[in-house]
């Protein structure tokens, strides 16, 4: 279960005649293994924030976020570490990966990372890229040649690899065409119904119906 | 609980009246790569330099933990020294030239290396130095030529491959790709990541390169006039910077 509790955030831009913007104030809300919950709101209101503050990107002003028993607010940078290793996984929005380094490289790294041997990283990460329909003359290209939609399923493969219980999605289906979207919606699915906790940011209606997210909407949470 | 490999208390070191660094704390952790980050004159190659022993700081305590074994490195004999520097840390300069001999070799440097940790077998330093030279992408023909031949690139995979041999436990890295081209960068980048990753590598690296650090590092540390002014996971630093001059050092990067 994550549990967000109580929790406020703001950034001060320094630069800028030291503005101080408040993101969230008292900011409450959990998720249960198995749910998909949605983050909702205009651009700017604070959705992938939130993400950030539970993978531990951004530093949570007050309150907590409670995963595994431990409290993210709390935790030294070593037990963060260690906590995203073992249990959470991240799906940024765009993808970020050394150039040169091939795509079915990028995604045996979390596995090879945590000991997996590199016969067995090696086939999970072939069928994967098999299951996200990643034509076989990219699999040892650099991503950062690939079309935004190929290089987006590169980046759902890395964070989707390994079975950690929490995951995290930025936009993972907004790049992609309704074929592959349905794949990945397919492959949410799946996780979800191995008990994972999800917090996602979706777009479109259509991946927020098919996944049947519980909707969060931060319009409502954060106005007080 | 892990223990830190190695742990840093109130270091200072100071050239006559003009600060190097001051009061600097940290703690780094097995297979942990941290990135040291800072405008030039602020301190971050006299703290690595203290801490790998090529300078005697004025006070603070440096204690290394390897393998159960705790080092006070800076209340050992001159020769207990020289041996844990010589077996467990490594160093790799910005400028290949100042950790290569230029007149020996590559496989000379390589093999130099090997016999000052104890190989004697003529065979086996050639074989793992032919390893090595594979490893780090030199082709294994270039193993009797002299590195004043190499490319800069190259030169730099060969200093990687000299240090990294001899399974050093802490590798301490000033501007690695600092002086390469930028395509050359990336391949070197590459090289030190899978290097890192395969062998578990714990690493010290100093760049001002704020991509090289997200890329490379796990944790950096901000320094100005010889102080740690922000410390954290890179990404946090990076994207959620506290202090004033980290959000300028950040909102300064160019993005192509």
């Amino acid at each position: 279960m994550i549990e967000v509790k109580k929790v406020n955030k703001s950034f001060t831009l320094f630069n800028q005649n030291n503005a101080k913007i408040t993101v969230f104030k008292n900011l409450n809300f959990k998720v249960n293994p198995g749910e998909i919950v949605a983050l909702k709101g205009p651009s700017g209101i604070g959705k992938s924030s939130i993400l950030k503050m539970i993978y531990g990107s951004y530093i949570i002003d007050k309150g907590a976020i409670i995963i595994n028993n431990k409290n993210i607010a709390t935790l030294s940078a070593q037990e963060i570490l260690k906590l995203r290793k073992t249990s959470i996984g991240y799906v940024s929005q765009f993808l970020k990966v050394i150039p040169r380094i091939s795509a079915l490289d990028v995604i045996m790294e979390p596995l090879l990372n945590s000991g997996d041997n590199k016969n067995n990283a090696y086939k999970k990460s072939i069928k994967l890229l098999k299951d996200l329909n990643i034509e076989k003359n990219l699999w040892h290209l650099s991503p950062l040649t690939f079309s935004g939609g190929e290089q987006q399923r590169i980046n759902i493969a890395r964070g989707f690899i390994k079975d950690l219980p929490y995951l995290l999605l930025d936009e993972p289906t907004a790049s992609l065409d309704s074929r592959n979207r349905d794949i990945i919606i397919n492959l949410i699915k799946a996780k979800s119904n191995r008990g994972v906790s999800i917090i996602g940011i979706f777009h479109d209606e259509y991946s927020r119906k098919k996944l049947n997210v519980r909707e969060i909407d931060l319009n409502i949470e954060t106005k007080h | 609980m892990i223990i830190p490999i190695l742990k840093v208390t109130n270091l200072s070191k100071s050239y006559d009246n003009i600060v190097g660094c001051k009061n600097i704390s940290m703690s780094l952790y097995p297979g942990e790569v941290l990135g040291i980050v800072g405008e030039s004159g602020s301190g971050k190659t006299t703290l690595i330099n203290c801490l790998s022993g090529n300078l005697e700081p004025d006070r603070g305590k440096i204690i290394f933990n390897i393998n159960n074994k705790e080092t006070d490195f800076l209340n050992i004999s001159e020769s207990e020294k020289r041996k844990f520097i010589r077996t467990d840390l490594a160093f790799v300069h910005q400028n290949p030239r100042d950790g290569l001999r230029l007149n020996v070799s590559a496989g000379g440097n390589i093999g130099e290396k090997l016999m000052s940790v104890g190989y004697r077998h003529y065979g086996n330093i050639r074989s793992l130095a032919t390893k090595w030279m594979n490893k780090v992408e030199i082709d294994k023909s270039r193993i009797d030529d002299l590195p004043i031949t190499f490319s800069g690139g190259m030169l730099q995979r060969l200093q990687i491959a000299k240090n990294l041999i001899t399974s050093p436990n802490v590798i301490f890295m000033d501007e690695p790709t600092g002086g390469l081209d930028v395509s050359v960068q990336a391949r070197v980048l590459d090289l030190i990541r899978s290097l890192v990753n395969e062998l578990n590598l714990t690493v010290i690296i100093v760049s001002h390169d704020l991509a090289v650090i997200r890329l490379l590092a796990d944790k950096m540390i901000v320094m100005k006039n010889g102080t740690v002014i922000e410390s954290g996971l890179s990404d946090q630093v990076l994207e959620d910077p506290q202090q004033e001059y980290t959000q300028l050092l950040v909102s300064s990067v160019l993005n192509v």
